[in-house]
Parts: structure tokens; sequence; C-alpha cells
């Protein structure tokens, strides 16, 4: 058996005929990733070495190897991380023409030290059967006494269940938040459990009418072709929810940025335009059920058949700024 | 010699202490500022949460893994060989694995719930804390089953056939013979229940329990807070030091016998029979067919060539650091147990501390250890060999990892079979002449071969198992069975998850079957 090799696998500095790569450290672990990373690796000739792990571990990751650390582009699927990544330092401003016209201002950093790539959407799925799709047109609406004991929703663990809680308080400010927290918990069908399936399953099952959950695993479960998942497919519907007063559905996004100390800062830019040009965007959107950033981009078509989202404009480096306060809103509310 | 090794033994101890330390003393000097909302409600509320789920599943697995030891040990009953070696394959399933085919069964849209809706008008649900003790409880139990075997099928039959003689019940020699005789096997196996289920992460999470080391991620996670979840760590940490200590306090109070005769079985018949065979096979049943014949069959649904590919890789990479980190932890765990027994010291009998590293969650472990590797990687670049000689990252750090996180795993054994050595065997050594270190080697280390066997395996299958760890501490492009195995969970591919899954439990069947022969084969 060999001995574990001491020092870095990755390209060493000195090396100048180096083969040309770029470390990634990323979040997300889709099939899709792979594919996309394999497609740059063949346009451009730049081999993509990876590491994937959970984010906050990847954030400590990251601190503990200070200016030693070798990743050159990171990854994320949470506006909110990303926010955190610029607050602790570990991202640079890049300046990108390419990525300022494909990249909304709204999803990303005004400073530019991150891009948002493709978006998930808080959606309402819905049992169409018992509940009629004006009963579920905005986020308020779940906590109405009509849907006591019938709401389905994931732990305040949830990424996205905080990210949403921060949105609203930025919109509304603590208390009003506070009061749409305690009706969620009020009109809960159950303690909450499981993941995102789990709840869309679960309306297959009766045990609730209406679910919070993301875009993507609707779109995953709606292509999905096994029995098991057949009830739940057949009852659901699906509705792009608003926050009273405001025109847009809250989402947050998967995005990256160029590491502060990184090695190879041309060919993680490189790498960043890739992932939010136009054929990328549409890999994002058809392979894995995101919705695309770039305007002009179409979303996956059992997305689009519940109609066209309409995104929340906030600036999504606000959730970022508010996801503690969420995580305490959530907890006060007794938001398990 | 005997000091060379005696301080080799503490340096070696001190390394693997280092990170926990770093952990520990982080909250001296991090700031935390979201203690003010954790260290209330917060913390009180995961504490409960922790006691009740540790109350839950130790009990249950003490219970299910001293009573099937206790049939296998002292009954003879059709189907007992077989029982006495698939008792011991729930070890191969990681908790996060079988909670997940549980709740396809028995959560609230499981399969099998939806059947018992349809055919009986209520519906099981399994996703909530006793649900999760008895799945947990389910898995772990061997760790109990193991060493209360091997005690009860060896040692007890001079007591035996004396009480016997005297008239006692099978139920008071049970009590007042064979239960205090095993007590050091089963508190042992109890400890390492409760360590296993204290630092649960993925089985908890996804039952929607709160324990210490969910709020130490939600504080970490959600608050954006490190500093608050190593002190939640530190919390976690003591109560495992207290668990420590009890467990070894009850064992310098317990019972020696020089008796190493194997145990007579008795026949059973009639509705005793009946009863050990039933019970028998439901255990079986619940605690290795079903999750593993779950697995089985969304493998086959998944079944897709170019997946075993990947796979073969993952499993070579997991069996290199497996192998590894068996070794140094063997190693470092026999030069601990040697100073404690032959050398006063008290840095020696200090060295349980090193086995602290057991029950962090990995991922704190990691912390601890990412932030001492980081600091000498800073050093190491002030002085110009930057690029060259970093350590996170490297497969070498996360060996080192590893080995913090398992000496208290290779330890117990050996330990517990040092224990059962009388010391009157090295005082016959020693009055002969031998010193320490041959007495060791010549007298004490022959009869510890099935310990020692028995260690490098669990370290070997705790290793498979282990993810939090590995999923952060490891090189580019590198995958073992269990980040395999997440990167489908993550997204809720549970099936797709059932081959890598499928990959882990045989691999750890070797080293669980060599297991069940090590325990409780009669001793010579």
């Amino acid at each position: 058996m060999l001995l574990p090799a001491c020092g870095p696998q990755p390209q060493r500095v000195e090396d100048v005929p180096a083969p040309q790569v770029v470390n990634v450290y990323s979040h997300r672990h889709y099939d899709v990733d792979k594919k996309l990373f394999a497609d740059f690796e063949q346009t451009t000739g730049i081999a993509v070495q990876l590491i994937d792990a959970d984010d906050d571990q990847l954030l400590s990751r990251l601190a503990a190897e200070g200016a030693n650390s070798q990743a050159d582009v990171i990854l994320t699927s949470d506006a909110g991380r990303l926010g955190l990544c610029k607050q602790a330092g570990f991202l640079q401003p890049v300046r990108s023409p390419v990525l300022d016209a494909n990249v909304p201002a709204h999803l990303r950093d005004v400073d530019h030290n991150w891009y948002g790539l493709s978006m998930r959407a808080r959606v309402i799925a819905y049992d169409k059967n018992k509940v009629d799709p004006k009963e579920v047109a905005t986020y308020e609406a779940l906590t109405a006494q009509r849907f006591k004991g019938k709401l389905l929703v994931r732990s305040s663990e949830n990424t996205y269940n905080q990210s949403l809680v921060a949105a609203m308080i930025a919109h509304f400010g603590r208390e009003k938040t506070l009061g749409w927290c305690k009706g969620i918990v009020a009109n809960m069908a159950r303690d909450p459990k499981g993941g995102d399936t789990d709840q869309m399953l679960a309306i297959g099952e009766g045990l609730g009418e209406v679910a919070l959950v993301n875009s993507y695993y609707i779109g995953k479960l709606l292509t999905d072709t096994t029995t098991a998942k057949q009830k739940a497919r057949d009852a659901m519907a699906v509705s792009y929810p608003v926050m009273n007063g405001f025109s847009g559905t809250h989402v947050n996004v998967s995005g990256a940025g160029v590491a502060r100390h990184a090695k190879n800062k041309e060919n993680a830019i490189k790498l960043i335009e890739f992932l939010s040009s136009d054929a990328a965007q549409r890999v994002f959107a058809e392979g894995n059920m995101e919705f695309p950033v770039k305007p002009g981009v179409a979303a996956a078509p059992t997305l689009q058949a519940f109609g066209t989202l309409v995104q929340d404009s906030l600036a999504l480096a606000k959730l970022g700024e508010l996801n503690v306060e969420a995580m305490k809103v959530m907890g006060e509310a007794g938001w398990k | 010699m005997t000091r060379t090794l005696s301080i080799l033994a503490a340096i070696a101890a001190l390394l693997l202490c280092l990170p926990i330390i770093a952990v520990v003393a982080a909250p001296f000097y991090n700031a935390a500022p979201q203690w003010d909302y954790v260290g209330g409600a917060f913390l009180w509320q995961h504490l409960t949460g922790t006691f009740l789920l540790l109350a839950g599943t130790v009990t249950l697995a003490t219970v299910l893994g001293v009573g099937s030891a206790w049939c296998i040990a002292m009954f003879d009953f059709p189907g007992r060989r077989f029982f006495s070696w698939v008792f011991v394959l729930p070890l191969a399933l990681p908790t996060y694995i079988s909670a997940l085919a549980y709740a396809g069964l028995l959560g609230p849209t499981g399969t099998w719930s939806v059947l018992v809706d349809d055919l009986f008008g209520f519906r099981p649900d399994i996703m909530n804390l006793p649900g999760l003790c008895i799945v947990l409880a389910l898995v772990l139990f061997p760790y109990v089953y193991l060493p209360a075997r091997a005690a009860f099928s060896a040692g007890l039959t001079d007591a035996f056939d004396a009480s016997r003689t005297l008239g006692a019940s099978p139920m008071r020699r049970f009590v007042a013979i064979a239960l205090p005789l095993a007590r050091p096997a089963i508190v042992g196996g109890a400890v390492l229940v409760s360590m296993e289920s204290l630092n649960d992460y993925g089985a908890v999470k996804h039952y929607g329990a709160t324990t210490l080391t969910t709020g130490i991620f939600r504080a970490w996670g959600g608050l954006y807070d490190q500093g608050s979840a190593m002190r939640l760590a530190s919390v976690l940490l003591v109560l495992v030091a207290t668990l420590l200590i009890t467990e070894r306090l009850l064992r310098r109070k317990g019972l020696r016998t020089a008796d190493h005769r194997p145990m007579r079985r008795t026949p059973i018949a009639g509705s005793v029979r009946a009863t050990v065979v039933v019970g028998c096979s439901l255990l079986f049943l619940f605690s290795g067919a079903l999750p593993i014949g779950a697995l089985v069959c969304d493998a086959v649904s998944v079944a897709d060539p170019e997946l075993f590919s990947d796979l073969g890789v993952a499993t070579m990479n997991t069996l290199h650091v497996g192998a590894w980190a068996a070794g140094i932890t063997l190693v470092i765990a026999l030069l601990l147990a040697w100073s404690e027994r032959f050398t006063k010291r008290n840095v020696a009998r200090s060295a349980w501390l090193a086995r602290l590293g057991y029950v962090g969650p990995g991922a704190v472990i990691a912390v601890g250890v990412m932030s001492l590797a980081g600091g000498l990687d800073a050093r190491l670049a002030t002085m110009g060999i930057s690029g060259r000689l970093l350590l996170i990252g490297t497969l070498p750090l996360l060996v080192y990892a590893f080995s913090v996180r398992f000496l208290a795993v290779a330890a117990q054994p050996i330990n517990a079979g040092l224990a059962q050595q009388s010391i009157a065997l090295d005082e016959a050594a020693r009055t002969l002449g031998a010193s320490p270190l041959r007495t060791f080697f010549s007298v004490n280390l022959p009869l510890l071969r099935p310990a020692l066997i028995a260690a490098v395996l669990l370290v070997v299958l705790e290793v498979m198992k282990e993810l939090p760890l590995t999923l952060i501490m490891r090189p580019f492009d590198f995958d073992t069975l269990s980040t395999a195995v997440h990167s489908h969970t993550r997204i809720e591919q549970v099936r797709e998850a059932a081959l890598p899954a499928l990959a882990i439990v045989l691999c750890a069947l070797l080293p669980v079957l060599a297991l069940d022969r090590l325990h409780g084969r009669p001793r010579q």
C-alpha cells in the first residue's frame, strides 16, 4: 500500500508548464455540474478540480486555510452564504463585462464579489382537488384559518425557509414576520420533518393540502416516473406566490465568486463566465430544473406549465444580512 | 526503555488531544456573537432532546443486546448459529442509511405506512423521537451484543455450577451472577452506543429531532456563528467526558474471573423455544433483513453499469484511508494501554482524554484539526516553503483526523481485553525477571490477539461509514463510498444513493463477520 502522498495534488505554483487548472470549492453536487465542468474543460482545456461539501464546513475550511487556500472559485447554493463569504473576506471583486451583461443586478453583489448563476423559487405546492389556486396566491395566505392543520413545511434549519423569512423581514420588518411565522406554526399539519420531496409526497397521501417547497424539487418530482411518486404527481399543482403588496416570488440563487487567494484567477473568471453563458444556462434549466438567471433563456417546460416566474426584486445581498434575524424569529415562533 | 516508551505514549496522546483541546479552548478566544441567544432556551431545548434520545436509544440497545446475547450464549435452539452472526450485521449499516430506509417504509408517506393505512385505517409514522430511538437502537445494539455474548460465553461455568447445586433459579443466576460478571463488557458496549447516538447527525436531522449535534450545525449554519457552535461542541465533549469517567469507575469495580471454560448451552423446548426463535427472527428481520433488503431493491432499480466504475475507485479510496487510520490508531492505542498498565505516571492515566475525539461530531473534529493545520501551514508559508508542504487537503491530514476521531474505537477492545487479563499474570512474569516490555510482548499481547484484530476491523468499519469529516477534509476529486452516498441523499435522490450504500454494507461485511468470529469464541 502506498504511503499517502504529502503535499497538494493540485497544481503547484512553481511548475511553469503545468496543465491549466481551476480549483472549485462547491456546495452543489449535481450531475449537471459535472457535465458543465466537462464541457468547460473541453472548450478551454482548463481542468476543473473539485471538492464538494456542505457550505458551512467549506467556509470553515476556507477560514483555516487562509492565504494558503487552493480554492479559485467558491460555488454555493445560497445567496446568504455568498454574502457571508464576502463579509469574511473569502472573495475578491472581479470586473467582467460578460458577467455584468449576463447576470441581472439584483442577483449579484454590488461590489462584484459574487454572481448568481441559477435560481430556485420558494413556491406553494397544493392539492388541486381541494385547494382553489386563488387561495394560495400569497405567502400570507398560508397562515389563514382555512389551512389549519393542512400545511406541510420543512424545519427552520432548511436554508430556503431561512432565506424566505429573511426576505420577509427585509420587506415587512421583524414584528410582522414573527406574526407570519407564528401563523405558519399554528397551521402545520405535523412537526416539520424530511426534505422537500417528502412534503410533496405527503400531499399525495392526503396528509396536508399545501406545502412550502423549492421549485427545483417540484421539477424533479414531476419528471420522476416511479410509481411511488404517482399519487403526488397526480394530486399536485403549483402556485408562484407573492408577498402582499409586492409583485414577485421569493427566489434564492446558486452563485459563484473568485476566491480571495485564487492562484488561477483568470481561469476562475473564465469558468464563472462560462457558467453564465447561454449554453450553460440552458443546462441549468433543462438538466437541473433551475431557473436561468440570464434574461432570454427559457425555464424548463415542466416549471413553465404553472405560469411564468416573476421574481421578487429584493437585492439578494439582503438575505445574508438578515439570515441570523430570520433564524431567531423562527425560533421565537416555535418553528422547529 | 520503559521511560522512552511512556514518553512516546504521552506525546502520541497529546498529538491526538490537540484538535479536541483546540475545540474546547475555542470559546475562550473566539467571539460568539449569538451566544446570548444560543446559550439560553436554545441550549436547553437541544440538551433535553439529547438526553431523551440518549436514554431511549441506550436503554433499548442494551435490552436488545443483552437479551440476544443471553439467548445465543445460553440456549440451544434451531437457527442459533445463524442468528449468532446475523445479529452482528447491523454494524455494517451507517445509521443515516438505515434511517432513510426506515423512513421509506414507515415514514408518513412510506410504502408500508400507506399499506397499513389502506388496510386498517391508521398510519404509522416512525419519523419522530421515539421512532428515531428505535431505528438507532436496531443499528447500534450489536455494540452491546458482541461483548455481552463474549462475556456470557466464557467465564461463568464454575459460578453457574455452584449456583445450580445451591438451587438458584435461571433468573437468579442471570441477575446475581451473569450480569455482574458481564457488567464491564455491557457498560463498555453501552458507552459506544451512547457515543454513536451523541454524534449522529444525518439520522437525527432527517427525523426532525433536536440534539446538541443538530444545535451545533444550526448555530454554525443558520446563525453564522462558529463561536457558538464550538461552545455547544464543548458542552457535548464535557458530556462525553463524564460518560467515559463513569465507565472507568465502573470498570475498576468490575469483577474479574480466572475461569475461561466455555459455557455449556441448555437445549430448550416448547413455548420457551418458540418464544426465543420468534424473538430472534423478529430482531433479525428489523435490524438487518429489512433495511438491507430495502437497499437491495433500490439499488437494483437504478443499477447502471456506468456507476460501477466510480464505485470501484471510491471503494479503493475508502479502504486505503481506512487501513492507514487503523494501523496508526492500533499502534497508539497499544502504546497507551501498555503505559497505563505498567507505569503509574499521571500522563498515562489521563490518556483517555485522547479518546474524546470519538464523540465530537466529525465536522467539529475537522474544524479542530483544520485550525491547527491552517496555523501550521501559515507558519510554513512564512518560512518560504508554501505550495510544497500544505497540510489541509492532503491524505495524511485526513488520516490524522480519522485517528483523532477513532482512537477510542481501537482502544476500547484493547483496554477491555487487557482488563480481563489478571494482574497476577504480569506479576508472575515480572517475578521471573521479565521487563515490563517483555511481559507485554510475550504475555499480554498474544492473549490480546482477538482484541487487536477487532480493533483494526472496527476502525476500518468506522472510517468506511464516516461522512462529515471525510467530506470536508478530503483532497480534490477524492470520493469515498460515504461521500458518494451523500452526494445523492443531499439532493433527495434516495434510490440512487442505494448503490454506494450497499457497497459500504458489502465491504463492511467482512470486518463484521470477522468480529463475530473473534467475540465469544471460547478462549484457551
